[in-house]
């Protein structure tokens, strides 16, 4: 099942209040947050209304905050061939 | 009379010259740096085209074009040298045995993705505590951007297999900082607080660094590798079973 991926680029300081209010409903509360929603047209016309503050891009699976924190780590670089006996 | 003292400078210097090679063998640090890495092979085209593009299994193809930008027409040569990188191939792989022949070895490890350049021997005090590995713990660093000696230098792009190398190092202790004291006020009030804080990093000493030249060598270490775990585990299971 595909997804927006969108993503707040600009803040919706000083904007209309139905510009605010589609961004809460979609659920940007601020800049450089990132939400998942089903592709439908409902969806797509939200978009619409704020296509000049927002990034998006469809994927395939939709990702939790945890998940996409997760795959930002970079790699440790070692791992412990021998632990301390005992 | 200069020319006594001149001589018996030139017998004693102060620095431990003899020791050293003549200047002239002694290999020029840019060579290192630079992106030409053999610098003795006699033919040293084909070698260092196949030299700068690494046998590296997570080698992003398309991370290419970023890394070489188009280089201007009327140099064919550059441009032929600096197409995209090919599938790792065994020729890739054949100039690893002059890297391994040639001790002793540096390697750029990456931990978290910070560089440290390291050889057999170091000393490593990381800029961080590694609670999970007390004193004693054997680490194996497994990311490394580059591998070289004196003359040859590997380059993964951007990491060099891991399978191609082994580097281990100990934990040989956990270091402190003096205790920090940051005094913080508010205004119109004379309460002063005073936090305290004492940073612990943990220090590393690199024990082994080798190139894994053969395939019978590479298969070897994995092999010992994967026993010393089995051993462990059922170590571990006698031990539950012992209590």
């Amino acid at each position: 099942m595909p997804f927006f991926k969108i993503t707040l680029i600009r803040s919706s300081i000083g904007l209309p209040k139905k510009t605010q209010g589609v961004l809460n409903a979609l659920g940007l509360r601020k800049r450089m947050a990132t939400v998942f929603k089903p592709v439908n047209p409902s969806t797509a016309g939200q978009i619409m209304r704020i296509k000049e503050l927002v990034a998006v891009s469809e994927v395939e699976e939709a990702l939790t905050n945890a998940e996409m924190r997760e795959r930002r780590r970079p790699d440790p670089g070692y791992y412990i061939e021998k632990p301390v006996a005992g | 009379m200069f020319a006594r003292s001149i001589a018996k400078a030139l017998c004693q210097p102060s620095t431990p010259l003899s020791t050293l090679p003549p200047t002239f063998l002694l290999p020029l640090r840019a060579r290192l740096t630079t992106i030409t890495t053999s610098t003795t092979t006699t033919d040293p085209d084909p070698p260092e085209a196949s030299f700068n593009h690494l046998p590296t299994s997570q080698t992003p193809t398309n991370s290419t074009p970023s890394h070489h930008p188009p280089t201007p027409p009327q140099r064919p040569h550059r441009l032929s040298r600096r197409s995209p990188l090919p599938p790792p191939t065994n020729a890739n792989l054949s100039l690893l045995p002059l890297l391994a022949a040639q001790t002793p070895h540096y390697i750029t490890a990456h931990l978290h993705t910070r560089p440290y350049l390291l050889t057999a021997g170091d000393t490593l005090r990381l800029p961080f505590h590694m609670p999970h590995a007390p004193p004693g713990t054997v680490l194996r660093l497994n990311r490394a951007s580059m591998i070289g000696s004196r003359d040859y230098t590997f380059r993964g792009a951007p990491y060099v297999d891991e399978g191609l190398f082994v580097c281990r190092a100990v934990v040989v202790g956990i270091e402190g900082e003096p205790m920090r004291v940051v005094e913080k006020t508010k205004r119109r009030q004379r309460k002063v607080k005073r936090v305290t804080s004492k940073m612990r990093y943990t220090i590393l000493r690199v024990k082994e660094l080798r190139v894994l030249a053969g395939e019978r060598e590479r298969e070897r270490e994995k092999e010992r590798v994967e026993g010393e775990e089995e051993e462990e585990e059922l170590e571990a299971l006698m031990g539950e079973g012992g209590r």
